[in-house]
């Protein structure tokens, strides 16, 4: 305690020519992201909320409306099923998502033949545009002339409209969702694993740990900084999913409603109605679900990861 | 020494960078604020568009008009559908939209309530443009807000019943003819489907589609979308229910696939891999049917078969507008108002993607296709139905397709469906 008090009271000196010179050669590096934070990040942000409180027509042009948007849209119920799908969304692709990236990681970081090849096949999806990914799937669940038809008809089995089922459609979303993500998030663990020290593996051994126990006792815990980062990321990911599910799920599929997600209907209403500041006041809403999970991840974490 | 000259090139590098992208807004700027009247130098305009295939078109007739005022210069801009609006709505807001762009009805309302777009009534008049007698009476009116003329039409399109003769032939089963009638059709199906089609082949299909299928029949049939004063939907009507009934009615038949079957794999993507005998479609499918290998040479179109003796027919198209804030207003009034005439139709026209909107420039289109009866398109026009628009029209067409596709799949009756379409709709109207 007195060594802290201490440290504060130390006096400040006064910054010299030298250090005021590094200062200004500081801001110049770091200008160009910071204007371009503040262009396309900072300004937008505050622009969306202050039209969160407005009319606000194609062209921009706002009329203040007080809370009108907020008042409607919490009596909205689309607002409330999208909310509904976009926490189902995250809460199934999430834990999969991040259980098959893990066992992954854990086999790519294994010795066994053709490593950088299946690393590269599992990291493509990454790579690839979503709309392509997406028209490639679509093909894949149709009805008359899907593959995963033609292959279940070979076992006798009864091929479905996928997409237009209200009992599977959002899962076909959601595998996709996991197939396009869990490559990324797979590279992430696997640097991470490789970060840890190869003495820690050689003291369990010694100790007597089996693969298994060296997995679970020595792996997982020094690997949860980077699960934390990656939960952290792919939750974030998860509630604003929109692309995939805007390709695959047509307007005339019986299974849109239970496939729209918060985020798609931010859409409709800025991009395709031309009602931006409800738009704006949805995507409010969404930003401030994501700051209350974000934090409470942050002062969970406290609880299980492991920063030794 | 060494150290400072370094500075003085930065500097030096720093001022010229500036000055370069200065000078890069500067002509820009220049180009557009001249206002038109110095006569060593000539007036700029833009013009924004959306087709590539027509920019060729496009661009015969700025050259053509170009000669004939060499004072004016236009330079021509594409880009995609749906990224034209966005740009355009971003330029607009930011006062430097272009001076002449295409428009269509479906944005009409929101473009004309923000004053966007510059009336034309007295520019039509100096340019001596009759559009009465010379246009399509709902091309004109497709335009006109407030009693004024906002856009002049440019082209049009209408929808025409498509078959594969092949798979006709191959059923032994006469031809559809331009006299039929919704009976007619009905009768076709049914034998086609009696004589044996292959197997993922249907005779029609009938997708949640508002401008090709439905609303057709719902105006032939008496109903309406929406009432002339835009005040109120038409969907408690049973007209238009009947209208939208006898597309269902073919589903439920197996004449047509199912919703969910025609929602994985659309019409167009059937009838152009030759697994539809029948299709309606819009005259601007016309280019890509024709350009499909699989089908070209197979296929020819008839008018939409009749309901209760009228020709039932949806016509959509575009028009030319004049951004209200452009500083060449006159000048650009000017090439738009001439856009409309009888010359510049005619460039459009031979060029053969679009039906030109004038009367006289309409058979270019049918002389650019001699193989098809592309009449069916044009037979009954004057009779033809505008698309119907209101402000919030984006949104209406969405609530539609949301609630039809519940009758469309037969999980409710089309009697519930329209209930809630007319609360709802009736909503969106106010």
């Amino acid at each position: 305690m007195a060594e802290k008090k201490q440290q504060v009271k130390v006096p400040k000196k006064k910054a010299s020519r030298r250090e005021k010179k590094d200062w200004v050669a500081g801001y110049l590096f770091i200008a160009p992201v910071t204007l371009g934070l503040l262009v396309f990040y900072i300004f937008p942000f505050i622009q969306n909320f202050w039209f969160s409180f407005n009319n606000v027509n194609k062209f921009n042009m706002a009329t203040f409306c007080g809370l009108e948007n907020y008042s409607k849209m919490i009596v909205d119920t689309e607002l409330y099923q999208t909310l509904w799908n976009t926490l189902k969304y995250v809460v199934i692709t999430v834990p999969v998502g991040l259980f098959l990236s893990i066992l992954l990681a854990a086999l790519l970081n294994s010795e066994i033949k053709g490593k950088s090849f299946y690393r590269t096949i599992y990291f493509l999806p990454s790579v690839t545009m979503s709309v392509a990914v997406s028209l490639i799937w679509k093909w894949i669940y149709n009805g008359e002339y899907g593959i995963l038809n033609a292959i279940l008809k070979v076992f006798g089995l009864e091929g479905q409209n996928w997409l237009s089922n209200q009992s599977t459609a959002f899962y076909c979303v959601m595998i996709v969702g996991i197939w396009c993500s869990v490559g990324y998030n797979m590279i992430i663990l696997l640097a991470g694993m490789q970060g840890i020290s190869k003495s820690l593996y050689e003291a369990a051994a010694i100790d007597g740990a089996g693969p298994k126990d060296q997995f679970f006792h020595v792996t997982m815990p020094m690997l949860t900084p980077t699960i934390f980062f990656v939960m952290i990321t792919s939750i974030i990911g998860g509630f604003q999913v929109f692309d995939t599910i805007y390709m695959m799920i047509g307007k005339t599929s019986m299974a849109y409603e239970s496939c729209q997600t918060m985020i798609a209907m931010f859409y409709r209403y800025g991009f395709e109605f031309g009602k931006k500041g409800y738009a704006a006041a949805i995507s409010i809403f969404v930003f401030l679900i994501i700051m209350v999970v974000t934090a409470f991840q942050m002062w969970g974490q406290k609880k299980w990861v492991n920063y030794d | 020494m060494k150290k400072n000259l370094k500075k003085l090139m930065a500097l030096g590098l720093v001022v010229v960078m500036g000055a370069t992208m200065l000078a890069g807004c500067g002509s820009k700027d220049s180009g557009s604020s001249d206002d038109g009247g110095s006569s060593d130098k000539k007036t700029k305009l833009t013009f924004s568009m959306w087709s590539e295939t027509q920019m060729p078109a496009m661009q015969a007739m700025i050259d053509a008009y170009e000669k004939e005022n060499p004072n004016v210069e236009i330079e021509l801009q594409s880009s995609s559908y749906k990224e034209y609006w966005t740009k355009i709505e971003a330029s607009a807001t930011g006062g430097t939209a272009p001076d002449v762009m295409w428009v269509n009805v479906l944005h009409i309302d929101s473009y004309t309530d923000a004053g966007i777009l510059a009336e034309l009534d007295d520019a039509i008049a100096d340019g001596g443009l009759e559009l009465e007698g010379n246009f399509p009476p709902a091309l004109i009116d497709a335009y006109i807000r407030d009693g004024k003329q906002y856009a002049i039409p440019k082209d049009f399109d209408t929808n025409a019943l498509f078959y594969n003769k092949e798979i006709f032939d191959k059923a032994g089963v006469a031809y559809p003819t331009d006299d039929w009638t919704m009976e007619d059709l009905n009768n076709c199906c049914q034998e086609l489907l009696d004589k044996g089609l292959d197997e993922n082949v249907y005779p029609f299909a009938c997708p949640v589609d508002f401008q090709t299928w439905y609303y057709q029949t719902v105006y032939a049939n008496g109903g309406y979308i929406i009432n002339e004063d835009k005040t109120e939907t038409g969907y408690d009507l049973k007209e238009t229910q009947e209208g939208i009934q006898c597309w269902i009615d073919m589903i439920d038949k197996g004449y047509a696939p199912t919703l969910a079957d025609i929602t994985d794999t659309s019409a167009d993507a059937r009838f152009e891999s030759g697994h539809l005998a029948m299709v309606l479609a819009g005259s601007y499918m016309v280019e890509e049917y024709l350009a499909n290998d699989a089908i070209a040479g197979k296929i020819d179109c008839v008018e939409v078969p009749s309901m209760n003796g009228k020709e039932p027919n949806c016509i959509n198209g575009l028009g030319y507008a004049v951004y209200a804030n452009s500083k060449n207003l006159e000048e650009a009034q000017k090439f738009a108002v001439w856009c409309g005439g009888e010359e510049a139709m005619k460039i459009q026209g031979e060029a053969g993607f679009v039906f030109s909107a004038r009367n006289d420039a309409q058979h270019y289109f049918a002389d650019a296709h001699p193989e098809l009866n592309i009449a069916a398109y044009t037979n009954h026009v004057e009779d033809a139905v505008a698309l119907p628009v209101c402000m919030n029209a984006a949104e209406l067409y969405d609530l539609e397709a949301n609630e039809l596709k519940y009758a469309y799949d037969g999980s409710k009756t089309l009697e519930e469906v329209c209930k809630t379409l007319k609360e709802e709709g009736d909503a969106l109207l106010k």
